[in-house]
């Protein structure tokens, strides 16, 4: 579509026009968090509320792109760009649908809207009353990694475009933030309770980071800890929709300003982030964990027989241990190490040269 | 010397001739034979000079290697080739760390006169600046809890580069914008020293001390004796490696030895810059313990505070500092306010740390498997790839898509090489990817597309799992 004219278009002028920028929407379509929400936002109305948000992002420059993917309740799936008909992930039949010609629209909006809703469509059609009720979660991890693949095969294109001839890793150790594409995620999410997926997430999130894209986050029900921690990790704005039927002016007054406008912008800050982690033995989520000094993973309680269920280190119960150092004698020891005394009070601790 | 510290420097000597084990092997048989123990500790010095003349004589051209192809072009060849070298990266195993371990770390770049020599492309100062910005996105990822400070040597005098952090976003920030300046003046060891000291005063004793200088010059323009700095070096157990761009400088080699505990293999004169780039990377690897207390694998109690953000007028006192501050983190255990993390509650003594620190190395525990290259005959069921969308070849038109053209296909298989089809599967979920989103899902994201994507398979094995553990 109006990819391949605009990046021509900005061919040699790129260090001084602004930067085109790649907005990858993630729709957390659980349909458990929907049904509850449907009073006060019903999906429809939230989609075209959401239309018109991608509609004014293209608008606001002629190489501005758009992706967006759906976090289903067993899968991550693209809505746009529609996949082949031969991705088994959505299996539908049947390709593009013309009848987009109408006058009165332009163009790539008829053709976002017009692949949107019927990848939508295809993806509500093709889930079974089994899919629903074996999970009431959502594929979030997946569509991360999916929204961060594509943004790295978009990076990737987009500076081969302008000359450059960068791998994946050589862009994200060189490229300024000044040129190449400015990517960003946005993820409408509804669903709670993310634990189950904590590592893949992280995951994501440095992924992220790394490549500096940042990851935005409006929720509009529920609450996860990982996520927070994610818009957080890669400096991105974390909002919570108080009234539902703001929700378009949410999304325009808090989340249409790509990275460059941003520093100009005072943006929405989350005043208290939580730093949970979840335990690897049991998915909950706590804030005082047992840690393993070799692989670091979490344990919510000491594992049975003190072996690291992920490395099966026998690990001895540490300094730290269960005892809660609250006896005013430990407190006095512990300061004198932290003012970096040369002499450890530890017992048993050896000279560094033996 | 322990049996530990022998590895270590092993492990230098590998990567100073990785590329050419074989004439590595040849010097080291002609030299008297000194024991195992012997050959691997000594292995550095009088060795040097030799294994730095193989270096050019054993030298790999690519145009050496390139085959041309029938119509006598070489874009085939250099594309294979290119896709083999970027899969080739994938392949470093990842040998299981001690990750608990909390360094502190001081880097100390040379941003003397010496650093304008173009002897490394494009300038020694230029790359040095990218291997630093790639040495800090290791350490972190190899040392997950640690803290990183860089400090420059400009005018004869240490310059503070980046604060003492755990953040590798705010370090590489300041990395690159050095690259606008311009390196001059004499460079000062010891004033860089004295800095490093300063900084690390404060850093825990459970934790280690280091400091690691890229060093270009061969001179240091120093305002006192530096052998009184030395020995407050070694007085606060901190240990110096240095890594020199142009040759062994004797004030050198006695720091390094006399705050390394007599052990010499710390300092390091580069070839070449991959092998300048291997002796970087290769101190992101926590350092032998020698202390107990750290190398014992224990079972940390930590909290995992919430950030809070003071609004408004309002300030509180933090515990550690007894200052004013806006926002900290609360401890979990006893609800103190701390500045920063990781640090050890003053109150309840609970260490305290930001989980986002310790899911920063989960990948390596539960690392993504290599794909596998997808042979033309079972390429056809795919398209395109799964994450990207980006299309693949259309199979050639054979007889029967069994057919495997020229035999090639079968010896082929395996990981490290690339695909002819230009497919790579996941062996888990079956998805095909490009090699792009290969490199990226393995190198970056470290998730698999497919697997997280659809979770409609794994549960159809819990399911039965489930089933099969109650029956
Ligand atoms: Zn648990
Ligand atoms: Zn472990
Ligand atoms: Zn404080
Ligand atoms: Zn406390
Ligand atoms: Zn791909
Ligand atoms: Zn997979």
């Amino acid at each position: 579509m109006d990819r391949v004219d605009g990046t021509e278009h900005y061919k040699g002028d790129v260090s001084q026009g602004p930067i085109p920028a790649l907005l990858l929407i993630i729709l957390d379509t659980n349909p458990h968090a929907w049904a509850l929400l449907n009073r006060d936002l019903p999906l429809s109305e939230a989609i075209a509320n959401l239309l018109v948000f991608i509609n004014a992002h293209l608008a606001f420059h002629n190489a501005n792109q758009v992706a967006v993917v759906a976090s289903h309740c067993h899968r991550a799936v693209w809505l746009y760009p529609r996949p082949g008909s031969s991705s088994e992930g959505v299996d539908m039949a049947g390709g593009e649908t013309p009848a987009i010609n109408d006058a009165n629209k332009y163009r790539p909006f008829a053709q976002i809207e017009d692949q949107l809703l019927t990848s939508l469509r295809d993806l509500i059609q093709t889930t079974t009353p089994d899919d629903v009720a074996s999970t009431n979660t959502t594929q979030m991890a997946g569509a991360l990694t999916l929204a961060l693949a594509h943004i790295n095969k978009a990076t990737l294109a987009f500076s081969q475009q302008i000359g450059g001839t960068e791998t994946t890793a050589d862009h994200l150790g060189s490229s300024d933030d000044t040129s190449g594409l400015q990517s960003r995620i946005l993820v409408l999410s509804v669903s709670g309770d993310l634990a189950h997926q904590y590592i893949p997430i992280m995951n994501t999130t440095f992924a992220a980071q790394r490549m500096r894209v940042p990851i935005d986050i409006l929720k509009l029900a529920g609450d996860t800890v990982f996520l927070q921690q994610a818009s957080d990790t890669t400096r991105g704005i974390y909002l919570q929709l108080r009234s539902p039927q703001g929700f378009l002016q949410y999304l325009m007054m808090a989340f249409l300003p790509d990275q460059t406008s941003r520093k100009l912008l005072v943006a929405p800050t989350q005043e208290v982030v939580d730093f949970r982690a979840a335990c690897f033995c049991h998915r909950k989520v706590v804030d005082v964990g047992f840690v393993c000094s070799i692989c670091l993973s979490i344990f919510c309680s000491v594992p049975e027989g003190a072996v690291c269920l992920t490395c099966s280190t026998h690990l001895s119960l540490g300094e730290y241990g269960s005892k809660p150092a609250v006896v005013p004698r430990k407190k006095k020891k512990r300061r004198k190490l932290n003012g970096g005394d040369d002499t450890p009070s530890r017992p048993g601790t050896p000279v560094p040269n033996k | 010397m322990s049996s530990s510290d022998e590895d270590y420097v092993a492990d230098d000597s590998d990567d100073a001739g990785s590329h050419q084990v074989s004439s590595r092997h040849g010097t080291r048989s002609q030299g008297p034979v000194k024991g195992p123990a012997g050959t691997s500790t000594r292995g550095g010095d009088p060795n040097a000079g030799t294994r730095k003349r193989a270096a050019w004589e054993d030298i790999q051209r690519s145009w050496d290697t390139v085959v041309e192809s029938a119509d006598g072009s070489i874009t085939a060849a250099v594309e294979k080739e290119r896709n083999e070298k970027k899969r080739g990266r994938l392949l470093r195993d990842t040998t299981p760390l001690q990750r608990g371990i909390i360094r502190h770390l001081i880097l100390v770049i040379d941003l003397s006169f010496a650093m304008q020599e173009k002897d490394l492309r494009p300038t020694r100062y230029l790359l040095t600046l990218r291997f630093a910005v790639e040495f800090v996105t290791e350490f972190f990822e190899q040392n997950p809890i640690s803290q990183l400070g860089i400090i420059g040597m400009r005018d004869g005098i240490a310059l503070r580069i980046s604060d003492i952090s755990g953040n590798p976003t705010e370090h590489i920030e300041h990395l690159r914008a050095l690259r606008e300046q311009e390196p001059k003046g004499n460079p000062s060891l010891q004033n860089a020293l004295e800095m490093s000291r300063a900084a690390l005063y404060h850093a825990p004793s459970h934790g280690t001390r280091e400091v690691l200088i890229i060093y270009g010059a061969l001179l240091s323009s120093d305002p006192g004796d530096i052998h009184d700095t030395i020995a407050n070096l070694i007085t606060e157990r901190i240990r110096v490696s240095i890594i020199g761009l142009a040759a062994q400088v004797a004030i050198c080699s006695e720091l390094c030895k006399r705050t390394n505990s007599g052990d010499d293999g710390n300092y390091n004169v580069i070839l070449d810059d991959v092998h300048f780039r291997e002796l970087l990377l290769a101190k992101t690897t926590p350092p032998i313990t020698q202390t107990k207390q750290q190398s014992q694998s224990s079972l940390l109690m930590m909290g995992f505070p919430s950030r809070v953000l003071d609004a408004g007028p309002i300030m509180s006192l933090c515990a550690c500092h007894s200052k004013l501050t806006r926002g900290g983190y609360l401890c979990s255990r006893c609800d103190a306010k701390v500045c920063s993390l990781p640090a050890e509650c003053p109150a309840c003594g609970l260490t305290l740390i930001l989980s986002t620190h310790l899911a920063r190395s989960y990948h390596h525990l539960f690392p993504l498997k290599n794909w596998i290259e997808i042979p033309w005959p079972l390429a056809s069921q795919s398209k395109s790839c799964f994450s990207c969308q980006t299309p693949f070849p259309k199979p050639p038109r054979t007889s029967s898509h069994l057919q495997v053209p020229d035999g090639k296909g079968k010896g082929r298989e395996g990981v490290g090489t690339s695909s002819e089809s230009g497919r790579y599967g996941c062996e888990v979920c079956g998805r095909h990817f490009c090699i792009d989103c290969d490199l990226f899902a393995h190198e970056v994201v470290h998730n698999c597309p497919g697997c997280q994507g659809d979770s409609r398979g794994n549960v159809q094995v819990r399911d039965r799992d489930v089933e099969m553990g109650g029956s």
